[in-house]
């Protein structure tokens, strides 16, 4: 128990006063001292280590009067009171006041059904009125983030530019886009295109007709495995970066990607680097004239399936 | 400590407008109650990285809202309104590349911060929800950086992005919606432009300041920590008050790194590359530099392929985020002096080696892309 | 609590050194900037280095200037760097001797004797001058060596096929950790010899009388000047007039670097590599040569059947051949 304050104070011979004030230790946040008002002689600061036993009205010290009167004078200078400074936790470790400061407890709140009943109409409210918004504001959001697929065709030029098979050929074009209000802009994209020899071709379309298909699963267009003209996505399956056709010195001719060294040779196959799957083919349609036209997809980057986004 | 009020009969006009406010807001006892707190120890300069963070949060505020008088966040004007602020606007080049050079020394700080949190043991019990606080404060300062980063549009800016988005739609589940979020849509463009913009100067800085609020209010709460050793003897006869003396370390600090920052501006004011394109060209895409680690962690051989990314990109870091998470409750023991927590000394080295070895691997291989 | 027998060299000059760094840095960068401002200084690329350099006197003080000179080791132009200089002298003097004052009383318990500050400069500046040179070249040295040794190492069979990215960071580890260990090891002898003459600075000192809490009020109410409102003054007006400095030396629009230290643009263009071009076209003509001889053959023979056959035929062979030879001109001209 802690000393009260206004609790008399009694040396081992005769009571010498009441506890005046009370000395906290900021550190430890424990009593350290009291201070007793000797009866007018002058206060003493008194250590807690003279303190015999404590109850709620007084304080019994083992040291005699004499003693306690021989300690050095109290200094009130050398302390602030608990208003003037900050000490964290400082309710819960003092208890010096005797007894309790009350005030009344309203005769309405006595009702713990009432209670109950207010705290949870009052949740539920709130709860109707951040309901009606919520799917709103989540379709709101997610407006621009599932967009239907443009599956139209693209001329973007001929293959009189291939001179040799096997051979990744660069062409740029240029996409019309519309973004939401913006105005409409072109965007510079290429693919890689290669007159492929029957070898490669295999390995392309492994025996089957390469079958593109909407999200509905109607197909748009299949990729006839004769035609020997095969269109490579621009960008690197691993995640997005556009890659280059280059000279290696170990594995010879082959796509490579800059960005973290994804190799891949003229079948799209991943040789080496941390592509998941191989360069994404694009629906072809070579005219009589040479003229190539695409259908511009995009795959997600990173994923072993191949999954269309654009 | 208080003024005595003056001896002399009248109070001066100043001395009643004091005492009227006082009367209705109890302000003597509030300032006393924010101002006077004792510091354990003494003030110390190892203390003042956490207000030098709020110091630097409001100067980026600062300059981030003047920068908005003129930057238009959309495609086809954010980087024309970028280089009108570089090259027009008197002084633009250097409140703009303080607003850069700012975000790094936010970074540094962090790091600092953290670092001195962790080695002083100050996360231990009961200060174990203000380290719960500070981690999710250190993942908003990493979502400034990044949602900043875009905004200019050059190609720096949009590549490091795409890069930065398709990593985090390797995690399942909500990896794809997550990504497809942030995006505006299957693909990076003015949609996403919009959604950073938004983000970087309402969303993160309205969290920034509540969730700074809520660590202040809980630091307040527990008191600090103060040094790890020290006699008794020593502790008393040292401690001062947090205002002036912590405050004037805080001050000196702050200063410190206010003329590091216009420094750096000077050594290397903001330079746009060309406007972005969704062809990156020759351009190597590569995160800011405080990204850098996990970036060159990632080309690695064991992260290859899509788990190995998921693995690298999402799983590790994860892991490691909530292993500090959990520090407080798995570190039980109370003993805080560093140099007595051999297992903590020896991984908050390991980790900061790790960070600086991958960061500078990543400069390195610079050299090595075609 | 440490007493001076105690407290190693090391430990004590660590100490020392590190306060009196911190104490001065404000103030010099203060300056710093400005001249930065001004358009005085130009940092090179190096500029971690330069400012530790140029700021982390007192020992550097009189060591960069022949770092710089003997050693051609370059941090930056510009007659700031050599300002700054001679600024940090009185700035280091005064925190060397705030900062011992203070070391004194708190944790030696004896009477800081005059001019310390001073005294502890001159010394420390001209061992930094002797040693820092020499810690400079055997770290280089060893970084230069660790560098070679690691890439050599990634050249032999047992390790050629490591992947780039582990390539990198292995070899950083392995010779970032020598030169680390190197570095850390010359900065311990360092600190040791300026420690030896930090406790020769205490042998004649007299011993402080005073309780642990009198000395700590001593060397606490050092730093309060003793006129409080000339001091602010000064301070508040001095700021003034080099934030008007700062005004009017600030450049309106982004200031153009000096020649000597340009930031490498970053690369729009692969870089040309000349030997690359060469093998290319070299290749080109050879596979275009065999083409061409080839393609004679081919003409020689079918030459020798069409006079067997109708001659008509000839002139469409010889037209073929031109053809194939005006392709293969313009293709070694193209590279």
């Amino acid at each position: 128990m802690q000393p009260k304050l206004k609790s008399k104070v009694r040396a081992a011979d005769r009571e010498i006063g009441e506890v005046t004030r009370v000395i906290m230790d900021p550190l430890s946040r424990e009593v350290s001292h009291i201070v007793v008002s000797m009866n007018g002689s002058g206060e003493r600061q008194v250590a807690m280590a003279h303190v015999q036993s404590v109850s709620d009205h007084l304080v019994e010290l083992r040291s005699a009067a004499s003693e306690i009167l021989a300690l050095p004078a109290f200094k009130r200078d050398d302390f602030v009171t608990t208003h003037e400074v900050e000490i964290a936790h400082l309710e819960e470790n003092i208890h010096v006041t005797p007894g309790e400061v009350l005030v009344p407890f309203p005769e309405l709140e006595k009702s713990v059904k009432r209670r109950t009943f207010f705290m949870n109409f009052t949740h539920a409210i709130g709860f109707l009125i951040g309901l009606p918004i919520a799917y709103p504001i989540l379709r709101y959001l997610m407006k621009p983030m599932y967009q239907p697929f443009d599956n139209s065709w693209l001329k973007i030029g001929n293959v009189g530019k291939i001179k040799q098979e096997d051979i990744g050929v660069q062409f740029k074009y240029r996409k019309k886009v519309k973004e939401a209000y913006m105005p409409e802009a072109e965007i510079e994209k290429n693919v890689w295109i290669l007159k492929a020899t029957p070898a490669v071709l295999e390995k392309v379309y492994q025996g089957k007709d390469m079958e593109f298909r909407d999200a509905t699963g109607t197909s748009v267009w299949v990729n006839k495995k004769e035609v020997p003209y095969i269109a490579f996505s621009g960008k690197c399956p691993h995640l997005g970066c556009g890659y280059k056709w280059r000279q290696h010195k170990i594995l010879g001719q082959v796509f490579l990607c800059p960005c973290h060294l994804s190799i891949y040779d003229a079948s799209g196959k991943v040789l080496d680097g941390p592509a998941p799957r191989p360069l994404d083919a694009l629906p072809i349609k070579i005219s009589a004239g040479g003229d190539v036209q695409i259908v511009d997809m995009e795959f997600k980057a990173g994923t072993k399936a191949q999954i269309r986004i654009v | 400590m208080q003024q005595p009020s003056s001896t002399s009969t009248q109070p001066t006009a100043l001395e009643k407008v004091i005492a009227f406010v006082d009367e209705r807001v109890g302000l003597k006892t509030l300032q006393a109650k924010m101002l006077n707190e004792p510091v354990p120890g003494g003030s110390r300069w190892a203390y003042i990285f956490g207000s030098i963070l709020l110091f630097i949060f409001i100067m980026q505020a600062v300059t981030g809202i003047l920068l908005m008088f003129y930057y238009v966040p959309t495609a086809d004007h954010a980087y024309a309104s970028t280089q009108y602020i570089i090259h027009d606007v008197d002084y633009g080049w250097f409140l703009l590349s303080y607003h850069f050079w700012g975000s790094t020394a936010m970074v540094v700080c962090v790091f600092a911060h953290m670092s001195q949190v962790f080695l002083w043991g100050a996360y231990k019990k009961p200060r174990e929800l203000i380290w719960l606080v500070g981690l999710a404060l250190f993942g908003l300062v990493m979502g400034f950086g990044f949602t900043g980063y875009l905004l200019p549009w050059d190609q720096r800016a949009y590549w490091a992005t795409t890069v930065g988005v398709e990593i985090m739609d390797k995690t399942p589940v909500v990896g794809d919606f997550m990504a497809r979020f942030l995006k505006g849509g299957p693909t990076p463009g003015q949609m996403t432009l919009s959604r950073f913009f938004v983000i970087h100067v309402m969303i993160l800085p309205a969290a920034l300041m509540g969730l700074a609020g809520l660590h202040i209010f809980l630091f307040r709460k527990a008191g600090p920590a103060g040094p790890f050793r020290g006699s008794v003897e020593e502790l008393k006869v040292k401690s001062d008050y947090f205002f002036p003396r912590q405050v004037w370390k805080d001050i000196v600090g702050m200063v410190t790194v206010f003329l590091s920052i216009c420094a750096l501006a000077f050594w290397e004011p903001v330079v746009l590359l060309e406007e972005a394109t969704p062809d990156p060209g020759d351009y190597h895409p590569e995160p800011e530099w405080y990204f850098l680690f996990l970036f060159q962690m990632l080309r690695l051989k064991i992260f290859a392929g899509e788990f190995g990314q998921f693995l690298g990109a999402v799983a590790l870091p994860g892991a490691f985020m909530a292993l500090l998470a959990a520090l407080p409750f798995i570190d039980r023991d109370p003993e805080r002096n560093i140099f007595k927590r051999p297992i903590a000394l020896i991984g908050w080295i390991v980790v900061m080696a790790t960070i600086l070895i991958f960061t500078v691997s990543a400069i390195i291989n610079r050299e090595f892309l075609d | 609590m440490t007493d001076q027998e105690s407290t190693s060299p090391v430990k004590l000059a660590l100490k020392l050194l590190w306060f009196t760094f911190w104490t001065g840095f404000p103030i010099k960068l203060a300056f710093a900037l400005l001249f930065l401002a001004m358009g005085i200084i130009n940092f090179e690329a190096r500029i971690g280095l330069g400012f530790l350099m140029v700021l982390a006197s007192p020992v550097t003080v009189f060591a960069l200037p022949i770092l710089m000179i003997g050693l051609d080791s370059h941090i930056g132009e510009g007659v700031g760097i050599g300002l700054l200089f001679l600024l940090c002298i009185p700035i280091d003097i005064w925190a060397y001797g705030v900062v011992a004052r203070t070391y004194f009383l708190d944790r030696l318990r004896l009477e800081p004797p005059d001019g310390i500050g001073l005294s502890l400069w001159i010394k420390t500046a001209i061992i930094g001058a002797l040693y820092l040179p020499i810690l400079w070249l055997v770290v280089g040295f060893t970084t230069e060596t660790g560098i070679s040794a690691a890439h050599s190492l990634f050249e032999t069979e047992m390790l050629k096929w490591v992947p780039i990215a582990e390539r990198i960071g292995i070899q950083l580890t392995l010779w970032g950790a020598i030169s680390t260990a190197v570095l850390l090891i010359m900065l311990l002898i360092g600190l040791s010899i300026i420690g030896r003459v930090i406790r020769g600075a205490t042998i004649g000192a007299q011993p402080a009388q005073d309780s642990y809490q009198r000395r700590v009020m001593r060397w606490d109410l050092m730093r309060v000047p003793a006129d409080q409102g000339l001091m602010l003054t000064a301070f508040a007006g001095t700021g003034v007039v080099l934030s008007l400095l700062f005004w009017s030396a600030l450049p309106v629009t982004t200031p153009h670097p000096h020649e000597c230290c340009k930031k490498p643009e970053v690369k729009a263009q692969p870089p040309y590599k000349p030997i690359d071009a060469l093998n290319k076209d070299e290749k080109l003509i050879v596979q275009l040569t065999a083409q061409l001889e080839a393609l004679e053959k081919k003409k020689a023979e079918e030459e020798a059947q069409g006079k067997n056959k109708a001659k008509g035929k000839a002139g469409k062979e010889a037209a073929k051949v031109p053809d194939a030879k005006a392709p293969a001109q313009s293709e070694a001209k193209k590279p």
